[in-house]
């Protein structure tokens, strides 16, 4: 069984909970508006952010400088892609991934009281751990030049969403006078 | 249904559209000058923009390295040309970027037809650096590398604005500093008023 029912608890503890959720859920909309302005939300958007441009090949490189010239739309001309190098990404992991895990922990707080088979109950709290490590994971792929691992940075953020919301739905429902406690493992 | 029930079922609905919310926070970058702005600005009289495009050569490279104790990352480097009425070129721009550990600052430099530093402006910075590049600029202190040409040593633009700076904004002046250098280099090696 769980350690304590948040069905059962205290309101003022029902009311922490739902109100963490619903400013948690506030800032990740803005989080999704600074996702979409400087990085984007396809893979090839994010690889671009996060794959470093190909460094200098002095092996192949010839032993004289040579240009090409083209007139140039100041109109049409495109402003510079955003990106992360290493020691931006330094920067933005070692605060990130100790938030990540805040919240996770703090998710896991309000899932022992969800009274949810144990099962799913480890299953939800492993994933609200791992996604927020993998987010970071893909990233410094991508920094290593595996472009290819956008795909897991974005299906991380897909993760960790989904938590929020199952967590989110699950805890509507127990603080909800009226409902029978569901039976647990 | 009751209103909880109705709130919470707003804030679900809500939440689907932000999926990728949770992923990949970038430092945000800060444009203060747009480049084509700058261009525009610091080329006056120009009536037609070239972007030169050069590709470094292991001799430049060399060349690079002794000027400056520094390797471009990116092989290829971008000169922005203004011209004047037939075919006079009367401004070439460049934007150096340095990096930080609170995300890249840029500068765009502009180089008068005699090959010394028309403009420099602090062209990007980031949601942390803005206020410490404000401060650091804000003394004056990008006037100060007006005139500079390859060989000069930026830091005495430095000294313009001694005792007016410490802390994270001398920081930043001294990385502006560092990136002109740079620039300066960049310019007085790989550019040729004919190309190549």
């Amino acid at each position: 069984m769980g350690l304590y029912s948040l069905r059962h608890t205290n309101r003022s503890v029902k009311l922490g909970a739902i109100l963490f959720l619903l400013v948690l859920g506030y800032a990740y909309l803005f989080a999704f508006l600074m996702v979409k302005t400087w990085s984007g939300l396809t893979p090839a958007k994010v690889q671009a952010t996060y794959v470093p441009a190909p460094g200098m090949d002095e092996m192949h490189m010839a032993t004289q400088s040579h240009s090409t010239t083209q007139t140039l739309d100041l109109g049409q001309m495109p402003e510079m892609q955003h990106t992360v190098d290493t020691n931006t990404l330094i920067q933005d992991s070692h605060i990130h991934i100790m938030i990540y895990s805040i919240v996770a922990a703090l998710l896991t707080l309000i899932i022992l009281g969800l009274e949810w088979p144990a099962w799913w109950r480890d299953t939800v709290i492993v994933v609200a751990f791992g996604t927020g490590a993998l987010d970071f994971a893909g990233q410094w792929l991508m920094n290593f030049g595996l472009g290819g691992f956008a795909w897991l940075t974005i299906v991380s953020g897909w993760g960790m969403s989904l938590v929020y919301l199952i967590v989110l739905y699950s805890t509507v429902r127990a603080v909800l006078p009226g409902r029978s406690p569901r039976s647990v493992s | 249904m009751t209103v909880l029930q109705r709130l919470g079922g707003a804030a679900a609905l809500a939440l689907t559209v932000a999926p990728l919310g949770a992923a990949a926070h970038p430092s945000p970058k800060v444009v203060l000058v747009k480049h084509a702005d700058f261009i525009r600005q610091t080329t006056a009289g120009a009536q037609q923009y070239f972007v030169r495009t050069v590709t470094i050569g292991k001799q430049d490279l060399a060349a690079i390295r002794q000027s400056t104790n520094y390797t471009p990352d990116d092989p290829d480097v971008q000169f922005f040309l203004g011209q004047g009425g037939g075919g006079k070129t009367v401004g070439v721009a460049l934007f150096q970027q340095i990096n930080t550990p609170h995300g890249p600052l840029e500068i765009g430099l502009t180089f008068g037809p005699d090959g010394a530093v028309a403009s420099a402006v602090v062209t990007t910075a980031t949601v942390e650096t803005k206020p410490w590049v404000l401060e650091a600029t804000g003394t004056g202190l990008m006037k100060h590398f007006v005139g500079m040409r390859q060989g000069d040593d930026t830091r005495k633009a430095l000294q313009g604005v001694e005792g007016q700076l410490s802390g994270m904004p001398q920081y930043m002046a001294e990385l502006i500093a560092t990136a002109v250098g740079r620039g300066l280099v960049l310019y007085g090696t790989l550019y040729k008023e004919s190309t190549s």
